[in-house]
C-alpha cells in the first residue's frame, strides 16, 4: 500500500471515528389523515450499590465473664447482573484499627459480616481490607419493598478485653463501612 | 406554476389567519412573473372574498403532520434517586376547523408498554404530552391510548412559518424505576400517531 492511499484510508478511518456512535433513528410524520413519527430512546444504567439501616451499638453494663455481642440487620442493594458487592469496614482505631476509646484507655473489639439478615456471626473483617463476593438479595435500594433487609452486621468484644476495660467509663468509637458493587 | 401554487393554497387555508400570509406569499411569486400577476391578483380577492363569506370552515383538510421528532438519549443517570426527565418541543399540525388533533403513543414493551430494554431486563418510563412548546411536564400518557382534546398552534405544516414548535413530548424514567433497575445500557423505541380532531 502506498504512502497515500494509507493516508487517505486512515483519514477515513479519523471521521468515521469522528462520528456519532448512531445515527439517528427518528422518523418524521408525513402529511396526511394520520400522522406517525418515532424516536429512538437509550438510557444508561451505572453500577450502584447501597447500604442503609445501620443502627448504632451501644454495650451498657456488660458482664465482663460473657462475650458482648450486638447483630443487626442491615439492607445492601447492589444493582449489578450478579447483585455482588463487597464491604470494607475501618474503625476509628489507629490504622482504622476496630478500637473503642476513652482518652488513652483503649479496648478493640472484632466485626463480622453476613450476607444475609438475621445472622448472629459472619466472616470476620479485617479494617480496611474488603470482604469480597457477596450477593445481596435487596430488590429496592433502600429494601422498602421486597425483604426489609439483606446481610447482618455484627458487632462483637471478647470476654478478654472487657476484663481489661476499667468499670462504669464509657468506650466509645466509630465503625465506617464502604460498600462497592461487584 | 409558482402563482398557480399559492393561490390554490390561498383557497383553502385562512381559517387561522394563514390564507393572509399565503396570498403575501402568492403576491410575491406573481410580482416575479408578471404575466401571472393579474391572475394572483384575482385569487387573493376570491380568497377574501370566502373569508368574510364565512365559508372558510368546510376549506380544512383535516390532514395532520408532525415533524421535529429527535431521539432521545438520557445518556448515564448517575442519581438513581431522582426521576431522570427528557422533553424535547416538536411541530404538530393540525389543518382542522378546530386545529384540534389527538396523539397516540405506542413502546416497544409488551402490549405497547412504555419501557426500555437490556438483554433480558426492562425498565419502565413515562411519556407525557404538552400542546405547547417547552414543556418539562404534561399530560400523562397511556399506551396506545389517543390523549384527545389537543390543539395546535402550527400555522405551517412543518413549523417553518409561525412557532417553530407547537407541543413538546416529555419522557421520565422514575426513581423507582432507576432503583430496581439492573446496570446496563437499555434502548427502546416510540411511536407516536397522530390524527385530526
Amino acid at each position: 500500500m502506498d504512502h497515500a492511499r494509507f493516508h487517505r484510508l486512515c483519514g477515513a478511518c479519523a471521521a468515521a471515528l469522528l462520528m456519532p456512535a448512531s445515527a439517528s433513528a427518528a422518523t418524521q410524520g408525513s402529511l396526511g389523515t394520520t400522522s406517525t413519527g418515532s424516536i429512538a430512546i437509550g438510557a444508561s444504567v451505572p453500577n450502584r450499590v447501597q447500604l442503609s439501616g445501620l443502627s448504632d451499638v451501644s454495650f451498657t453494663n456488660q458482664d465482663p465473664a460473657t462475650p458482648a455481642a450486638n447483630a443487626q440487620n442491615v439492607c445492601v442493594w447492589s444493582n449489578t447482573s450478579t447483585k455482588g458487592y463487597n464491604v470494607t469496614a475501618s474503625g476509628s482505631g489507629t490504622g482504622s484499627a476496630f478500637m473503642l476509646a476513652n482518652g488513652a484507655a483503649t479496648v478493640p473489639y472484632s466485626v463480622e459480616w453476613s450476607g444475609s439478615s438475621g445472622q448472629s456471626a459472619g466472616t470476620a473483617l479485617t479494617a480496611g481490607a474488603a470482604l469480597t463476593g457477596l450477593t445481596s438479595t435487596a430488590t429496592n435500594a433502600t429494601c422498602s419493598a421486597g425483604s426489609s433487609s439483606s446481610a447482618s452486621l455484627i458487632v462483637k468484644i471478647s470476654s478478654a478485653n472487657l476484663q481489661n476495660m476499667q468499670a462504669a467509663t464509657t468506650y466509645t468509637g466509630t465503625l465506617t463501612l464502604v460498600v462497592a458493587p461487584e | 406554476m409558482v402563482a398557480r401554487g399559492h393561490t390554490a393554497a390561498a383557497f383553502v387555508t385562512r381559517k387561522s389567519g394563514r390564507g393572509v400570509r399565503q396570498c403575501a406569499e402568492g403576491r410575491a411569486a406573481a410580482g416575479a412573473l408578471a404575466q401571472l400577476a393579474g391572475a394572483a391578483a384575482m385569487a387573493c380577492a376570491a380568497a377574501g372574498l370566502l373569508l368574510f363569506g364565512g365559508t372558510a370552515a368546510s376549506a380544512a383538510s383535516n390532514k395532520v403532520r408532525m415533524t421535529n421528532l429527535s431521539d432521545v438519549a438520557f445518556g448515564t443517570i448517575a442519581n438513581l434517586n431522582v426521576d431522570a426527565v427528557r422533553n424535547e418541543s416538536l411541530c404538530l399540525y393540525a389543518d382542522t376547523s378546530s386545529l384540534g388533533y389527538n396523539i397516540t403513543a405506542t413502546g416497544t414493551g409488551a402490549g405497547g408498554a412504555f419501557q426500555l430494554s437490556s438483554g433480558a431486563g426492562s425498565m419502565a418510563y413515562d411519556v407525557e404530552w404538552s400542546s405547547a412548546a417547552g414543556q418539562s411536564s404534561g399530560t400523562q400518557l397511556t399506551p396506545n391510548v389517543p390523549l384527545t382534546g389537543q390543539t395546535s398552534s402550527a400555522t405551517h405544516q412543518t413549523c417553518n412559518n409561525g412557532p417553530a414548535a407547537t407541543a413538546s413530548l416529555i419522557l421520565v424514567v422514575r426513581s423507582t424505576a432507576l432503583s430496581s433497575a439492573a446496570a446496563g445500557t437499555y434502548g427502546g423505541s416510540l411511536t407516536l400517531l397522530v390524527g385530526p380532531e
